[in-house]
């Protein structure tokens, strides 16, 4: 197939080329970005905890009289450990995509020069770290003496385990082990190194800062009270949870169970990523429409072009164009088109996502997006123009002998 | 001549009713998109006091240490600056506002306790924010200043404890406190709940949370401050407080001031007047810094980036699809109107002026845009009723207004203008003509 | 009625030049039928369409009903086109979406006629041409001759000065030409100026006169300078 014929064609109607260019290079533009921003919502979505979600739930009470904590904490921990099939039960302060309690910034100096950044603290009770399955990578887990009963908003001095990734970012390359974090006067020796323990609330933080997390070992008291963790074999969680607020309930009638606060981590989780997951939902819908609209616009710039060149058509059929030659000649002239279009739309792709990068911190589009967006837009327009080129092709060579 | 414009229009757009419908739908999708969207959009950034809030700011003074880097003084107050500003009486109105969860029971019903979000503010935040209320009123001055056990309850608790039915004179068990209702307010719906707005700058625009339901208990600020002691959280403290939940005093931002000003020359005397006040703490040691600032609503709604990211995002997007739409008629309206050359060059010899050419093919163009309004408008109302299933805070509030049912035809019938300006311009071009030429 | 004097037309391409009319000129009087002949490319469409204000002239001069239109814009040509002159297209060039009433109301929508005027002139137009019962038929349903026919009405509705034919029986068995041209005459009798463009002899006969076009020229100088109208037939014998 001769390419030189049909550019002149084109050129001859320019503007529909453009157009339709126009309108492909957007398409490009906007599907490539659209993808990798599904992608990065996918990735949010699928953030490793650290933790053993679906064998944790999470109950969480509220509207006592503080002092009265000891007496509270008891009585919850006996009733939830009396519901069959509650494999542990214990106090955690911030619960892994559930109410978040202890975001705090932090200075890895006394004198409090050197801002860390701003992590979460998680306070647990003994057995806590242990029932969330967070995986030990150096050093140790807590042991029993680590426990202590506090007063303050934290213990005052606390041998912690912390995440790989803020270890990462506080003492690049350094073993962080025996360093030593600070907030205000209260003073935290590192002992070990957690694979991965996510913060409460992931989405509302950059990408890099979602697993910025410590867990500080403490013993219950008046501010370290009324949020438990249940732990339990996935397959009866449901029911076991379902249990565990009726014996709460039933244990503590004058407290308030925060029931938007107690579920199982799994349901927490969902509704963590619920707008992420609309997000993405609503992302594949634009998608869906635009290759739909863009394929429409193909189909009926491509009819009109038959439509219009009919009589030429049959010249050429009449002239020995067998029908191979005129369907490759309209397959060939849409391919030429919409690779305008992609070449346009990879440079408006990447000037989109440079803008998106400023102003909506997504993250930078993968250069592979680039051609997969291509390809899908190549046979876009080639199963657009399919039916009007056939229509073309079954024009007959009789066509020549008519007037317009 | 426009209703001879408009019957060849129908005329034209009856012979391919494919291609008409092919328009319509690109025009209809791309506008239901954008509406969509525009319409969450313009809710949430509406003015949440219309007409007064250019008299509503939020002063700020800077109590942080001097280690403390911030660029502007933090966005709530401590309690001895609050409180110092607010008695000095030097707005118009003024009122504080802190909030907190506390436990409520209805001794006169047996449903089981509630936690509730409680807002401890004084007298004028009611008229001051234009409140409305279905019973009783707010309480007093003299209420403030007695610490008097009253509270004003939303219209949703009342529904919940008292079937909707007057409850003034009712006494509520607030933790372990008995207030007495003298209050119901009428349903209350600011959109974004913009008293409770701050910290927006750190919400990495995850910033639904702003756009959530008004506080269900109201109680006089001390009054608040002293049933509900020990479970106040602060904004953020520059060192630890002492005991936690307990913050007058303490080293920590915890509460919001609210002034109103009536004019320019009243707001540039509340300015210096903080200003002096910064000073003179500073004077006497309590500040290290006389940095000050006063925003007015809008700016420091604008300040907190109020507008949720993933709206904005969900806008950018749905006008890129609209441009794809409007570049996809474009080209069709060009097939339409120029495959029409033959006709066109005859009404060209037969006397027809290049601009009544224009005029006819932009006359087509609006009726597909009318048309395409018509679809645009069902699927809005459908892309809204979407926003309403899910689960955001502003989802209820996801309805089409008169103006945005305006808009959404004006929108539609400009783009299709828009889309045919290009193509009718071609189409007026064309010579006139002494034969159909085939091409 | 429509004069041209040393009259030139260069189309222009990038690699040629094109002269479809050179030093053209014909003064055709009020009243007259006047045929133009000539072979196929001699330039006489061209002349017609620069006649009919279809197209303008590089060269020369244009009166058209005492008018100079050299200088004029699109909007006051098509205004020319509109009121004083009407076409009628050797392949009808009927608007093949209008009924035979809205293919005639074309032109005088572009007057600004009222309603009633309209209404009356599409009526007596077509009365004219012996088509009043069809007003509500489409083109398609339509005989060659009876579209040819509702053509002529088009071009007479709007009460033209001069009636511009281009192979007018072109498309036509001969039967229906000579209805068609029989109807020319009689417009042509009762006062309008016609210049009809043709290749047949046999039509230019029906004419006052004839004006042999060849390459862009007009070949018989007297014929053209012929100041008095000359009976029918005369100029083609000679």
């Amino acid at each position: 197939m001769q390419i030189q014929p049909i550019l002149a064609a084109l050129r001859r109607h320019r503007l529909a080329t453009v157009l339709i260019a126009l309108e492909i290079a957007l398409a490009c533009a906007v599907l490539c970005n659209a993808c990798s921003m599904i992608a990065d919502r996918l990735a949010a979505m699928h953030i490793n905890s650290g933790v053993d979600e679906n064998a944790l739930a999470t109950v969480h009470l509220t509207g006592y009289d503080l002092t009265k904590s000891a007496d509270v904490d008891a009585r919850a921990l006996a009733a939830l450990r009396s519901v069959p099939g509650v494999q542990s039960a214990s106090l955690l302060y911030s619960i892994p995509f559930g109410l978040r309690q202890g975001t705090a910034g932090i200075t890895t100096d006394a004198a409090g020069q050197h801002f860390g950044g701003v992590i979460e603290f998680y306070i647990g009770s003994p057995g806590s770290l242990r029932a969330l399955g967070v995986q030990v990578i150096a050093g140790r887990a807590p042991q029993a003496d680590d426990f202590h009963p506090f007063s303050g908003l934290l213990p005052e001095e606390a041998p912690i385990q912390i995440t790989q990734s803020l270890a990462e970012h506080l003492w690049p390359g350094a073993n962080p082990l025996g360093k030593q974090i600070w907030l205000d006067k209260y003073r935290f020796r590192i002992v070990g190194v957690l694979k991965n323990l996510v913060r409460p609330d992931p989405p509302g933080w950059p990408a890099n800062q979602r697993q910025w997390s410590v867990f500080v070992p403490a013993q219950p008291g008046p501010q370290f009270t009324g949020s438990y963790l249940l732990r339990a074999d996935p397959r009866v969680l449901p029911r076991v949870m379902r249990d565990a607020l009726a014996a709460v309930a039933k244990a503590l009638p004058d407290v308030v169970i925060d029931r938007d606060n107690s579920h199982t981590l799994t349901e927490l989780r969902n509704s963590v990523f619920r707008n992420d997951r609309a997000m993405a939902g609503l992302l594949v819908g634009v998608i869906a429409a635009l290759l739909l609209v863009t394929a429409l616009g193909i189909i009926g710039l491509a009819s009109f072009w038959v439509a219009q060149r009919r009589r030429q058509i049959g010249i050429r059929r009449a002239l020995g164009a067998t029908r191979g030659d005129i369907l490759r000649y309209f397959q060939t002239e849409n391919f030429l088109i919409v690779t305008f279009g992609i070449v346009l739309g990879v440079v408006l792709a990447i000037g989109i996502n440079l803008a998106l990068m400023k102003w909506f911190e997504v993250s930078r589009l993968p250069y592979w997006y680039l051609p997969v967006g291509a390809i899908v837009l190549w046979l876009l327009g080639q199963l657009a123009v399919l039916a009007p080129a056939l229509r073309a092709a079954a024009v007959p060579p009789v066509e020549a002998t008519r007037s317009a | 001549m426009f209703l001879y414009h408009l019957r060849l229009a129908l005329l034209s757009l009856r012979r391919n009713p494919a291609l008409t419908a092919l328009m319509v739908l690109a025009i209809a999708v791309g506008i239901g998109a954008s509406m969509t969207t525009l319409t969450v959009m313009h809710l949430l950034s509406g003015d949440p006091l219309s007409g007064r809030s250019a008299h509503i700011y939020y002063p700020q003074v800077d109590a942080t240490p001097a280690d403390w880097h911030n660029k502007y003084p933090l966005d709530m107050m401590d309690y001895q600056s609050a409180v110092d500003l607010w008695s000095a009486h030097r707005a118009d109105r003024q009122t504080l506002i802190v909030n907190s969860q506390i436990k409520v029971r209805a001794p006169a019903t047996n449903l089981p306790p509630l936690m509730l979000n409680m807002l401890s503010t004084t007298a004028d935040f009611f008229p001051m924010f234009d409140v409305p209320f279905a019973y009783g009123r707010g309480w007093s001055a003299q209420d403030d200043a007695n610490h008097a056990r009253v509270v004003v309850i939303s219209s949703d608790l009342n529904d919940r404890l008292f079937a909707g039915q007057d409850s003034v004179g009712q006494t509520l068990r607030l933790r372990d406190s008995d207030v007495r209702i003298v209050g119901v307010l009428a349903p209350w719906r600011p959109s974004p709940l913009f008293y409770d707005v701050r910290g927006g700058r750190y919400a990495n625009g995850d910033t639904a949370d702003f756009y959530g339901k008004p506080e269900d208990v109201f109680t006089p600020f001390n009054t608040g401050l002293e049933i509900n002691d020990g479970n106040f959280q602060q904004f953020t403290c520059w060192h630890m407080p002492d005991k936690p939940g307990h913050l007058v005093n303490a080293p920590c931002v915890w509460i919001g001031l609210w002034v109103e000003l009536d004019s320019a020359a009243k707001a540039a005397d509340y300015r210096s007047f903080i200003a002096n006040y910064a000073q003179q703490q500073k004077a006497l040691g309590r500040f290290a810094k006389t940095d000050t600032r006063m925003l007015d609503l809008m700016g420091w709604l604008d300040y907190n980036h109020v507008l949720p990211r993933d709206v904005k995002l969900q806008t950018w997007l749905a006008f890129a699809f609209l441009a794809i739409c409007l570049f996809n008629t474009v080209g069709l309206l060009l097939a339409k109107f120029l495959r029409r050359a033959g006709e066109i060059g005859i009404r060209r010899a037969l006397g027809a002026a290049q601009y009544e050419i224009f005029m006819q093919c932009l006359v087509e163009s609006g009726l597909i845009g009318l048309l395409g309004g018509i679809g645009g408008w069902l699927l809005t109302l459908a892309g809204l009723w979407l926003v309403r299933t899910r689960p955001t805070p502003y989802a209820d509030l996801a309805h089409l207004d008169t103006s945005m049912f305006l808009i959404t035809f004006a929108l539609a019938i400009l783009v299709s203008l828009i889309a045919g300006a290009l193509p009718a311009l071609r189409a007026s071009r064309i010579a006139p003509a002494l034969q159909l030429k085939s091409l | 009625m429509l004069k041209m004097n040393h009259l030139s037309k260069i189309y222009r391409t990038d690699v040629l030049e094109t002269h479809a009319l050179r030093d053209f000129s014909i003064d055709v009087k009020e009243g007259e039928f006047v045929a133009v002949m000539g072979p196929s490319g001699s330039g006489k469409t061209t002349f017609l369409t620069i006649a009919g204000l279809l197209e303008s002239f590089s060269g020369g001069e244009y009166y058209l009903d005492g008018e100079d239109v050299s200088g004029l814009n699109d909007n006051a040509r098509s205004k020319i086109r509109n009121e004083k002159i009407g076409f009628i297209f050797q392949s009808f060039n009927l608007i093949p979406d209008l009924n035979v009433s809205d293919n005639v109301d074309v032109p005088l929508r572009y007057r600004g006629f009222k309603a009633a005027e309209r209404a009356r002139r599409i009526r007596e137009a077509l009365e004219v041409v012996g088509l009043a019962s069809r007003m509500k038929h489409l083109p398609s349903q339509l005989s060659g001759g009876q579209q040819q026919r509702v053509a002529i009405a088009r071009a007479l509705a709007g009460d033209p000065r001069i009636l511009l034919a281009d192979e007018p029986t072109g498309n036509l068995d001969s039967l229906m030409a000579r209805q068609v041209l029989d109807l020319i005459e009689n417009i042509n009798e009762s006062g309008t100026t016609i210049v009809m463009v043709t290749h047949d002899p046999e039509l230019a006969r029906r004419a006052h006169r004839s004006v042999h076009v060849l390459d862009g020229q007009v070949m018989d100088l007297q014929a053209a300078a012929t100041h008095e109208p000359e009976p029918a037939g005369m100029a083609a014998r000679i």
